[in-house]
C-alpha cells in the first residue's frame, strides 16, 4: 500500500500524496500534497493549521500497533475476543464517537444490528438543530463550486468561517476574471485576516438569535420601529444580490440553535421568491456527515437511532450520548475515533471498547476498557468521506502502510465473533 | 454444479415469444440451461399452478443518492412504523416512500424484482449513489448520469464547440461516473434556475447561455446514438406538472428528430389546459404522437393515492411546487455547477380534481398505447408513489371491474368525464411480463436479463395463480437471483450483494484536457477525483459484481 500514489505523477519529484485528500475537516481538500520527511508528514500547498496539526499527530514512524485489555498489552486477536465477549454480554450498547469512513460506518451499522445498539456521533449535539429544522421545514443549500462561481454576497452568521475550516473562504473565492465582485459580511463574528474582496462586519445589538430574526423580518420587508441600521443595509444587499449564500456553523450555535437554523432557512426561502440564494453549513466534522449519511441510507433513519432485531427507534433527545451515559441507560460504550486523536472517549464506569487513534492509548489503559488501535483514512488507510455539503464524497488514499486494521475490519471481525457465539448458543440443546 | 428445475409452470417469456406454455425451466451456475427431462436435478420445485416470469426490472426508481437520503432524513414519520422482521437475514431498515436501502432491496426482491435502476445520478454525487445501490441487497443496479445542465456542457453548446468534442465529453462522463445511461432533466432548466429563470420552454433560450432545451436534447440524443449507448436518452422533459405541458412534450419528441429517446414519467408531462379547471388530459394527443414515433419509448410514472415524497433534480419545478408540499417542507439545493435537487413531500388525494385526473391519465397511457414494448411500468418511485404499489397497479391494469371501483371513488367531475371509463382493455399476463421485464431489459440493452431463454441469467419470479392479481404479484411463491433462491412466499432466503451494470464507452481521451482545465478553474474537486475507477466502484458498490458492458461507437453515422 505504501506510496502507491507516487508512481502516477512523475513530476511530483518523489513526494508522496499527489492525490491526497485531507481527512482533518469536512472540507476534504484534495488540492494539497503531503511529503513524507524524516520529521514526519509535511503539508505542501497550504498552511492550514488544522491539517498541520492533524498530520503532526502521526509520528515519523508508525508506533507499534497496539491493543490493550484493561491496560494489558495483548495480541489483536485477544483484544477482539475480549471486545466480542463484552459486547455479547451487553443488553443496550451505545456506539459513540463514530469518527470513521463509509466502510467503517457500514460495518458498524451491521454490528449494531447484532446487539440492538444505539448510534450517536461525538458531535450529535450539533447535528440535532440542523436535523430538526430539516424535519420541520426543510433546507435550501448551496455547495462549494456554486459559491465559487455565483455568490456575489456571502453572509457568515456567528462564525468567522475560518478558525475551524481554514480553507473554506479560499476555496470558494470567485474564480479569476469572474463577472461579479464578492462581498463577504460577518454578522456577530469578526472577519479573518487577508480576505479578498469587500469585507464587512456587522456587530448587532443583542444576541445572535435576535439579529437573525431581525434580519429575516427586514428581508421580508417588514418595517421595524427599532431596526438596526447595519442589519437594514445588509437585508437590502441580500435582496439585491444575484446569489446570496448564508453560512453558519452548527458547532458554534448557542443553546437555542434550532431557532437560528430555522431563521436562516426562512431567510433563504424568502430570498428565493425573487432572487436566488442558498445556505451553507460548516459542519460535519469528525466524520459526522458520513456517519449520518450511512446510518440514514441503510436504516432509513438518521443518527440517534437504535437498530436491532426489534427494528428501529429514533429519538434525537433521549438517544444523546451524554444523556444515555449520565442516566445509565446503556451498559456499554463502543467508541470510534479513527480520523485523528479526537474525539476522546468520555470517561465512564461502563465497560468501554475503543477503536482509536494511537494517541488515545494512554487514556484507554484503565480497567474495563478494550483498546484497539485503528488506521486513519488518508494517512494509513484508504477510505471515503462525505464533505460538509453532504453531496460530494471523496476517496482518501493511504500515504503509508502502518499495518493497522481499519474500523471496518475490526467491526467485521467483531460481527463474525458475535455470529459464531450466537450459533453456538442456539445449537445448545 | 448444482442444478434446479422448476417443473410444470406456465411460462411467460415475451422476449422468446413464450405466452403461457407449460414447460420446465432449468438452472445451473446462475444461468438458465436446458435440462434433459430425464436428468435428475439437485433441487426440483413443483410449480404447477404457478406463472413463471423473468425477474422484474425497474428502469426508473429513485433508490439511491443524495436527494433520496435527504428525503429519508426529512421524513422520519415515514420510518416510525416497525414491520416485524420475518427472517434473521434482515437487518433493521424502515420506510415506505423512501425506505432505507436494505428495506428497498428486501421489498423489491420479495415482489419478484431482481434489478432496479436509479435514473438521476448527479456526476458530483455519483460515488454516493453507487454506495447506496451497493447497500441495496439482492438487486442488480445501475444509474443514468444526469447531463444537460452542467455549466461545462452548456458552455460548450453556447460557444458552438464541435459536436465530436461534445460527444467525447458525454462518453467521458458516462465512463467517469460509471453510468448505464444518460438522463436529461428539464433540459437546461436546472441551470437556468440558478440564473433565476423560473420557466423554460423547449424553444426558449437559457438566459445566460442562450441555448434552448431543443438543442440540448438533440445534442445528447445524437451523442448517445453515436457512442452506441444502448439505452436511449432518458428524458425528463420541460415543464413537468404544468397544465398544458403536452406542447413541450410533443416538441421534445420533435427535437429528437427520429433519434432514440425514452420519455420518462410521461404521465407528469401529458396535461392539457382545457375545461373548467384549465387542467385536462392530453393522453390522446400523446398516444397519437408516440404511436407514430417508433424511436420513442416511455415509462408512465403512475400516481398512487396516499402519502409519498417527490424527489427530483428539477429544482425549477420543485421550487415552484414547494408550497404544495404535504407535510409542508422543502429541501432544495444548487449543486456543483452540475445540477440540483428538490424534495417535496406530497399526498395524492382521490378527491383532488388534479390528482384524480393524474391517476386517470397514467392508466389511460398504459391502456391506449398499442405497443407494450415501448411502455414500461413505473410509478417513478417515490414521486408518483412507492414501488411497493406495483401489484396494485398491475391489478388496475388487468382488472376492469377493480379499476371501475377505484374510479368511482374519485373526484366526481373526473369520475364522470374521463376517457378511462370507456376503456375496456385488460392487460394480459404476457403484456405485463413485457412492461415489467422484457421491455426494460431490451431498452437497457441487457441481452441476458428480462428473459428465460437458455444462457440467460437465472433471475426468475414464480407467482401462484390468483384471480386477485394484486395478491398474486405481491407475494411470489419463489424468487431466484442468479440461480439462488432469495425469497419464498415473501420470506427472504438469502441476501446476496447485487451487481452494478455500467457502460464502458469509447471516446477521444483528448477531451480530458478540457475537462481538467474547466475543473481547475471552476469546480471544487480535483480533476483526479472526478473519475471513479473500477476498483473504487467495487468498494463503493460493496464488492458486488461489476457488470461492465462495452459499447462501440458508430461515429459519424446514424
Ligand atoms: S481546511 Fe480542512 S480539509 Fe482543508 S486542509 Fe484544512 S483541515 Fe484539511
Ligand atoms: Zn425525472
Ligand atoms: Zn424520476
Amino acid at each position: 500500500m505504501n506510496a502507491t500514489t507516487q508512481t502516477q505523477n512523475p513530476d511530483s519529484s518523489g513526494s508522496s500524496g499527489q492525490d491526497w485528500t485531507c481527512p482533518f475537516c469536512s472540507l476534504l481538500c484534495d488540492g494539497f500534497r503531503v511529503e513524507s520527511q524524516q520529521g514526519g508528514l509535511k503539508l505542501v500547498g497550504s498552511d492550514c493549521s488544522k491539517a498541520v496539526q492533524g498530520l503532526a499527530s502521526f509520528g515519523p514512524v508508525p508506533s507499534a500497533p497496539s491493543a490493550t485489555v484493561d491496560g494489558r498489552e495483548v495480541s489483536p486477536d485477544a483484544a477482539l475476543d475480549a471486545a466480542a465477549e463484552r459486547l455479547a454480554a451487553s443488553r443496550m450498547p451505545l456506539f459513540g464517537g463514530l469518527a470513521t469512513d463509509v466502510a467503517g460506518m457500514r460495518q458498524l451499522v451491521r454490528l449494531a444490528n447484532q446487539r440492538g445498539a444505539i448510534l450517536d456521533h461525538a458531535r450529535g449535539d450539533t447535528l440535532m438543530p440542523v436535523l430538526r429544522t430539516l424535519q420541520d421545514r426543510g433546507q435550501m443549500f448551496s455547495t462549494l463550486a456554486e459559491i465559487r462561481n455565483r455568490a456575489d454576497l456571502v453572509v457568515c452568521i456567528g462564525t468567522d468561517a475560518a478558525s475551524n475550516f481554514p480553507e473554506f473562504l479560499r476555496r470558494c473565492a470567485p474564480v479569476e476574471g469572474a463577472a461579479f465582485a464578492r462581498r463577504t459580511v460577518f454578522v456577530g463574528a469578526s472577519a479573518p485576516a487577508g480576505l479578498q474582496g469587500e469585507v464587512d462586519e456587522v456587530a448587532p445589538h443583542g444576541d445572535l438569535f435576535d439579529a437573525v430574526a431581525m434580519l429575516g423580518a427586514l428581508i421580508d420587508g417588514r418595517r421595524l420601529p427599532a431596526a438596526d441600521a447595519a442589519l437594514e443595509g445588509l437585508a437590502q444587499a441580500m435582496r439585491a444580490s444575484t446569489y446570496c449564500v448564508v453560512v453558519f456553523e452548527p458547532g458554534r450555535l448557542p443553546a437555542q440553535g434550532t431557532l437560528i437554523t430555522e431563521a436562516v432557512l426562512r431567510i433563504v426561502m424568502s430570498l428565493n421568491r425573487k432572487t436566488r440564494a442558498g445556505a451553507f453549513m460548516l459542519g460535519g466534522a469528525d466524520g459526522l456527515q458520513t456517519a449520518n449519511a450511512v446510518t440514514t441510507w441503510m436504516s432509513g433513519l438518521p443518527l440517534r437511532s437504535r437498530v436491532g432485531p426489534l427494528g428501529l427507534d429514533h429519538d434525537p433527545v433521549q438517544y444523546a450520548s451524554e444523556r444515555l451515559l449520565q442516566e445509565g441507560a446503556v451498559d456499554l460504550l463502543l467508541w470510534v475515533a479513527s480520523l485523528g486523536p479526537k474525539p476522546e472517549p468520555p470517561a465512564t464506569a461502563l465497560p468501554r471498547i475503543v477503536l482509536g487513534h494511537p494517541a488515545l492509548a494512554a487514556d484507554c489503559a484503565a480497567a474495563g476498557t478494550v483498546f484497539i488501535q485503528v488506521a486513519t483514512p488518508g494517512i494509513n488507510a484508504d477510505g471515503h468521506l462525505f464533505r460538509a455539503d453532504g453531496v460530494v464524497t471523496l476517496p482518501l488514499r493511504a500515504l503509508r502502510d502502518d499495518g493497522l486494521p481499519t474500523v471496518a475490519g475490526v467491526a467485521k471481525a467483531l460481527e463474525v465473533r458475535l455470529a459464531v457465539r450466537r450459533l453456538a448458543t442456539e445449537d445448545r440443546p | 454444479m448444482s442444478t434446479i428445475r422448476l417443473k410444470g409452470g406456465r411460462v411467460y417469456d415475451p422476449a422468446n415469444g413464450v405466452d403461457g406454455e407449460t414447460r420446465d425451466i432449468g438452472m445451473r451456475d446462475g444461468r438458465i440451461v436446458a435440462l434433459h427431462p430425464r436428468e435428475e436435478a439437485d433441487h426440483e420445485y413443483d410449480v404447477s399452478g404457478c406463472v413463471v416470469m423473468a425477474g422484474g426490472i425497474d428502469l426508473h426508481t429513485h433508490i439511491g443518492g443524495g436527494k433520496v437520503n435527504l428525503a429519508r432524513m426529512m421524513l422520519p414519520e415515514d420510518h416510525r412504523a416497525n414491520r416485524a422482521r420475518d427472517s434473521l437475514l434482515e437487518l433493521a431498515s424502515n420506510g415506505c416512500c423512501t425506505p432505507g436501502t436494505l428495506e428497498t432491496g428486501y421489498r423489491y426482491a420479495q415482489m419478484g424484482y431482481t434489478a432496479a435502476f436509479e435514473p438521476a445520478m448527479l456526476a458530483a454525487n455519483a460515488r454516493h449513489a453507487h454506495m447506496e445501490m451497493g447497500d441495496t441487497p439482492i438487486l442488480d443496479h445501475g444509474a443514468y448520469v444526469m447531463l444537460g445542465n452542467e455549466e461545462l456542457f452548456l458552455e460548450m453548446l453556447a460557444r458552438g464547440e464541435d459536436f465530436e468534442r461534445i460527444r467525447d465529453y458525454v462518453g467521458w462522463s458516462i465512463d467517469a461516473s460509471k453510468a448505464m445511461g444518460v438522463k436529461v432533466v428539464n433540459p437546461g432548466g436546472i441551470s437556468a434556475f440558478k440564473f433565476n429563470q423560473r420557466k423554460l420552454d423547449v424553444d426558449e433560450n437559457h438566459v445566460h447561455w442562450q441555448v434552448t432545451p431543443r438543442h440540448v436534447v438533440h445534442t445528447l440524443a445524437r451523442a448517445l446514438t453515436e457512442l452506441g449507448v444502448p439505452h436511449p436518452l432518458h428524458i425528463h422533459a420541460s415543464n413537468l406538472g404544468v397544465a398544458g405541458n403536452i406542447e413541450s412534450t410533443l416538441a421534445t419528441i420533435d427535437a429528437l428528430d427520429g433519434l432514440p429517446g425514452h420519455l420518462t414519467h410521461i404521465q407528469f408531462h401529458s396535461y392539457g389546459k382545457e375545461g373548467p379547471k384549465k387542467f385536462s388530459s392530453a393522453t390522446r394527443q400523446l398516444i397519437e404522437k408516440v404511436k407514430a414515433a417508433p424511436n420513442v419509448s416511455i415509462d408512465v410514472g403512475q400516481i398512487i393515492f396516499g402519502q409519498t415524497v417527490t424527489a427530483s433534480g428539477d429544482t425549477m419545478r420543485q421550487f415552484a411546487n414547494a408550497d404544495l408540499g404535504s407535510p409542508r417542507k422543502y429541501v432544495g439545493g444548487d449543486i456543483e455547477c452540475d445540477a440540483g435537487c428538490g424534495v417535496v413531500p406530497f399526498r395524492y388525494r382521490e378527491q383532488s380534481y388534479v390528482n384524480a385526473l393524474q391517476w386517470a391519465i397514467g392508466l389511460e397511457i398504459f391502456l391506449l398505447m398499442d405497443d407494450p414494448w415501448r411502455v414500461v411500468l413505473t410509478t417513478d418511485h417515490p414521486n408518483g408513489g412507492p414501488f411497493t404499489s406495483y401489484p396494485h397497479l398491475i391489478r388496475l391494469l388487468m382488472d376492469k371491474s377493480f379499476r371501475d371501483e377505484q374510479l368511482a371513488r374519485l373526484h366526481p367531475d373526473v369520475a364522470a368525464s374521463v376517457d378511462l371509463r370507456e376503456i375496456g382493455r385488460e392487460l394480459s399476463l404476457y403484456e405485463i411480463a413485457i412492461m415489467t421485464r422484457a421491455a426494460p431489459a431490451r431498452l437497457l440493452g441487457l441481452a441476458d436479463r428480462g428473459q428465460l431463454g437458455v444462457g440467460a441469467a437465472a433471475d426468475i419470479a414464480v407467482y401462484r395463480e390468483d384471480a386477485d392479481r394484486e395478491a398474486m404479484f405481491a407475494t411470489p411463491e419463489y424468487v431466484f437471483k442468479d440461480g439462488r433462491l432469495v425469497a419464498r412466499q415473501g420470506r427472504l432466503e438469502a441476501v446476496p450483494v447485487g451487481g452494478t451494470h455500467f457502460l464502458e464507452t469509447e471516446f477521444d481521451p483528448g477531451i480530458e484536457k478540457t475537462i481538467e482545465q474547466y475543473a481547475q478553474r471552476h469546480l471544487s474537486v480535483s480533476y483526479r477525483n472526478a473519475k471513479i475507477g473500477n476498483d473504487e466502484l467495487c468498494s463503493c458498490a460493496n464488492g458486488g459484481a461489476l457488470l461492465a458492458c462495452k459499447v462501440h461507437g458508430r461515429r459519424g453515422g446514424k
